[in-house]
């Protein structure tokens, strides 16, 4: 069972063309413009958003889109579906509830050893998933993320993880997180510049690995893995390292979402939360970097407005199948291809 | 350990025998791993509450499988007849959706709270089983389930059907160049499937608690059974469902903990050691 | 001189034995053709040499060295590549990209000959998926021909052309081969351009050698002749 076609979800977008050298570096150029003016515009949200509940979302939205950018990530230059990124995630998160509440170290330093325990938790997954491809990585990284998850709630756990009734975070009054004390990384305008920069700031990284060398061997690998290997190309490697890549991604957002929150849900790491982020990028659209973000921000409105008796997975298991069945490739995947329907009608 | 201890592994195996080979079955034959299956296991045993509530649960274990079979006819005819010709992930994530929202479904008809479906009168018991007294109800499923698996291996190992479902599985475009009918075998399949699902639920309602977690709690397991086990085979899941059931009941007894985590050692090192399975058909 | 060697090959499929102890040398600058009926064991042959498949038993070697442990990318990186009956391009991507990714990787200095030889020049920004069948056989062809490997096997590279362009493919193996002096080893289901391209020919018959030798001893002997050419030619 090995179907090397390009899946609908995953299909890439025919981007244009971009010949020459210069083309290209004109193109990265561009690429950067835009994200520096993003990442400055973005800093004005909190003057404009003034609304505390409203800014909250914001923040939620953008901590949960580094996990989808993650998952998007390998999707579109691997067309691997992972199911496990919520592990990633998770275990920063809870990285960061243990370092500041067990072992009392500051906040910024405790982000950073999240963000190491999501990333190793990736490296070890990796090397077990990513030989397998379609279904099998599918499955794989479900069952290995949901290990994860058993283990977090078990009572003997509870010390460390505090088992089926999360984790409170607390540290010292006087350390801060880059400067921020417990009370003002909580207050979501005060703590929108740094999701907004690591958004920003990740997003560009992964665009510019896109476009790459290591992004064309990716490209390669998907297309046709066997191809590659007669070709002389190592794929194994890539792949690991893509998945690390797109692991530590994923874990920045868990270990943000956990200072910021303060809390620490067991859901995190379960089985619907696993859903919930691939089901955003998916609706959102691989082809695109940005799709698992709009996707993720619709995501969170959603649940901010539709969740009336606990109802959401209902709508998102039904958006997930219609979107599936009718629309593949996402918002943005139809936006583009109208997009290009439409410039094609005007030439 | 003791010999209750063995026994309850058996039961708890027979259980995820029933429920793996049915999503082994709707795997070979569609390439699908059907994450829905959960959930149809989760319905069975709701539907099961509801049928022996009213009357008895002997109908119940004869309703649901059937109610089920009819949800499988829908799920094939609905979704993966339809979508065949798209990828098989599209399609297993469709299922995921399915799950998504069935676990909702549930809630909101039969409640959040935990519900218990009592055993028929006569099995409420214990028996004397080898020197041991133990649950006259867990002796039942341990007997339905072996018998059921017993007739599954022999309706595919000895029946025109269940030919034409060896030969699908195999290479379904040339069995169907051969003269199968694939869209019926995969009809049968589909609800055959969907029905041993439902059925293992009703079996396991009046064993264990209601609640709408359950099926998502053992899709995981099964999933993992159906890649130890080797992907497509039902055999393979057979055995693998029924040692893992046995495993991870006798650790338990030994060390809750470790029980929990024994499904995904069993799946990393059967990964590392033989990347295909048990029973050799390719991971992809 | 041998430079690629295969000895006693052969695969088994449980007690079904696809290949059965075949022999097979090749030297630089030769076309070597092998042909023979469906089921004779043509593509297991080509992927037991190319290490797709490990033999059952028996050996391969290039350059002296036993290579039948090697993985594919160690012997694509020393110079042996292979090419697939199934066409085996990167689809989505545009030739030019796959060209130049796989050129990166085995140094190939001089890819516009390769471009010009086999007529890609027009399409490099093309999507490969999107071009003719068989100027995607030729995207193939170049892909196995980047980097300068001493040794080429090609699986069936006129699978699917119709005639002419089957010609002009055979025509473009025999060039290259002889300009790039690479030993060539061509798996065809076309006896007729075999004979036609190869200096010599090597005939296979269930999973067995028939015979090897010139196309015109090929032609001559009588155990080809009763059990391959017999009703064809």
């Amino acid at each position: 069972m090995t179907t090397t076609a390009p899946t609908d979800v995953v299909s890439p977008s025919a981007a244009a063309p971009e010949a020459s050298p210069r083309g290209r570096l004109k193109g990265t150029l561009v690429g950067l413009g835009i994200a520096v003016a993003t990442l400055l515009a973005g800093l004005a949200v909190p003057y404009v958003v003034t609304d505390t509940y409203r800014m909250s979302l914001l923040v939620e939205g953008t901590l949960l889109s580094l996990l989808a950018i993650g998952i998007g990530f390998l999707a579109r230059h691997l067309g691997l579906i992972s199911l496990g990124h919520g592990a990633f995630f998770g275990a920063a998160a809870y990285g960061v509830g243990i370092a500041t509440t067990n072992w009392g170290w500051s906040p910024t330093t405790a982000v950073g050893f999240g963000v190491v325990v999501g990333t190793g938790f990736a490296v070890v997954m990796g090397l077990l998933v990513v030989r397998s491809s379609g279904f099998g990585f599918l499955m794989l990284t479900l069952a290995l993320s949901q290990a994860l998850y058993a283990l977090s709630v078990q009572t003997s756990a509870r010390p460390l993880t505090g088992a089926h009734d999360g984790k409170l975070l607390s540290y010292d009054r006087d350390m801060t997180f880059l400067g921020l004390a417990q009370r003002d990384v909580m207050n979501p305008g005060l703590f929108w510049p740094m999701a907004w920069i690591a958004l920003t700031m990740c997003a560009t990284v992964l665009w510019l690995v896109g476009r790459s060398r290591f992004g064309t061997t990716l490209e390669g690998i998907r297309e046709n893995e066997e191809r590659m290997r007669f070709s002389g190309y190592d794929t194994f490697g890539p792949r690991l390292v893509a998945f690390v890549l797109s692991g530590a991604v994923a874990s920045l957002g868990g270990a943000l979402f956990a200072i910021n929150s303060g809390y620490v849900s067991p859901d995190i790491l379960g089985f619907t939360r696993a859903g919930d982020s691939l089901i955003a990028a998916l609706v959102g659209g691989f082809g695109l970097l940005v799709g698992p973000i709009v996707g993720t921000f619709l995501f969170v409105y959603a649940q901010a407005n539709f969740n009336f008796g606990g109802n959401l997975h209902l709508f998102t298991g039904m958006a997930l199948i219609l979107v599936l069945v009718f629309m593949p490739g996402g918002i943005t995947g139809s936006l583009q291809k109208l997009y290009h329907r439409l410039r094609r009608g005007r030439r | 350990m003791n010999a209750a201890q063995l026994l309850n592994g058996i039961a708890l195996g027979s259980l995820l025998m029933v429920l793996s080979s049915g999503l082994a079955m709707i795997y070979g034959l569609r390439g699908v791993a059907n994450f829905a299956h959960g959930a149809l296991y989760m319905s069975g045993a709701y539907i099961a509450y509801s049928v022996s509530d009213r009357a008895g649960f002997w109908l119940a274990l004869l309703v649901v499988p059937l109610a089920l079979a009819v949800v499988g006819v829908l799920l094939e005819l609905v979704f993966f007849r339809p979508l065949q010709h798209r990828s098989h992930i599209e399609l297993g994530l469709i299922t995921f959706g399915l799950a998504l929202m069935a676990e909702r479904l549930v809630v909101l008809i039969w409640g959040e709270r935990t519900l218990r479906v009592t055993p028929p009168e006569f099995l409420q018991g214990t028996s004397n089983f080898l020197g041991v007294e133990y649950p006259s109800y867990r002796l039942a499923i341990i007997a339905i389930a072996v018998v059921l698996a017993a007739a599954l291996v022999l309706w595919l190992r000895s029946t025109t059907t269940g030919l034409h479902i060896r030969a699908a599985s195999q290479d379904i475009e040339t069995a169907a160049i051969m003269g199968i009918n694939v869209d019926r075998v995969s009809l049968v399949v589909v609800a055959v499937g969907s029905a041993l699902a439902g059925f293992a639920g009703a079996l396991a309602a009046p064993y264990i608690a209601l609640d709408p977690g359950m099926g998502s709690a053992f899709l995981i397991t099964v999933l993992i059974i159906v890649v130890v086990g080797g992907i497509g085979s039902i055999g393979g899941a057979m055995i693998a469902g029924m040692g893992l059931g046995v495993i991870q009941s006798v650790t338990t007894v030994w060390s809750p903990s470790v029980a929990v985590v024994v499904p995904y050692l069993a799946l990393t090192i059967v990964l590392l050691w033989r990347p295909t399975g048990l029973a050799g058909k390719r991971v992809s | 001189m041998t430079i690629f060697e295969g000895r006693g090959l052969t695969v088994r499929y449980g007690a079904h034995v696809a290949l059965d102890g075949v022999d097979i040398a090749l030297e630089p600058g030769v076309v070597h053709g092998v042909i023979g009926p469906n089921g004779a064991g043509k593509s297991t042959f080509i992927d037991a040499l190319s290490g797709r498949k490990r033999p059952s038993s028996g050996t391969v070697t290039f350059e002296g060295v036993d290579i039948t442990r090697r993985s594919v990318r160690w012997r694509r990186r020393k110079g042996l590549s292979r090419s697939f009956q199934r066409t085996s391009v990167f689809g989505a991507m545009t030739v030019g990209d796959q060209l130049e990714m796989v050129a990166r990787r085995n140094n190939e200095e001089d890819l516009g000959e390769i471009v010009r030889t086999l007529g890609l020049e027009g399409i490099l920004d093309r999507v490969c998926a999107e071009i003719a069948y068989g100027t995607q056989r030729s995207v193939d062809l170049a892909i196995a021909l980047i980097g300068r490997p001493k040794v080429v096997l090609l699986d069936e590279p006129c699978a699917g052309l119709v005639h002419d362009e089957s010609v002009r493919m055979l025509q473009h193996v025999r060039d290259v081969c002889k300009e790039r002096d690479v030993a060539a080893l061509l798996v065809e289901h076309d006896v007729e351009g075999v004979f036609r391209t190869c200096d010599v020919i090597t005939v296979l018959d269930l999973g067995k050698l028939l015979a090897t030798g010139t196309p015109d001893d090929v032609r001559a002997d009588e155990n080809v002749i009763r059990a391959y050419l017999g009703s064809a030619a």
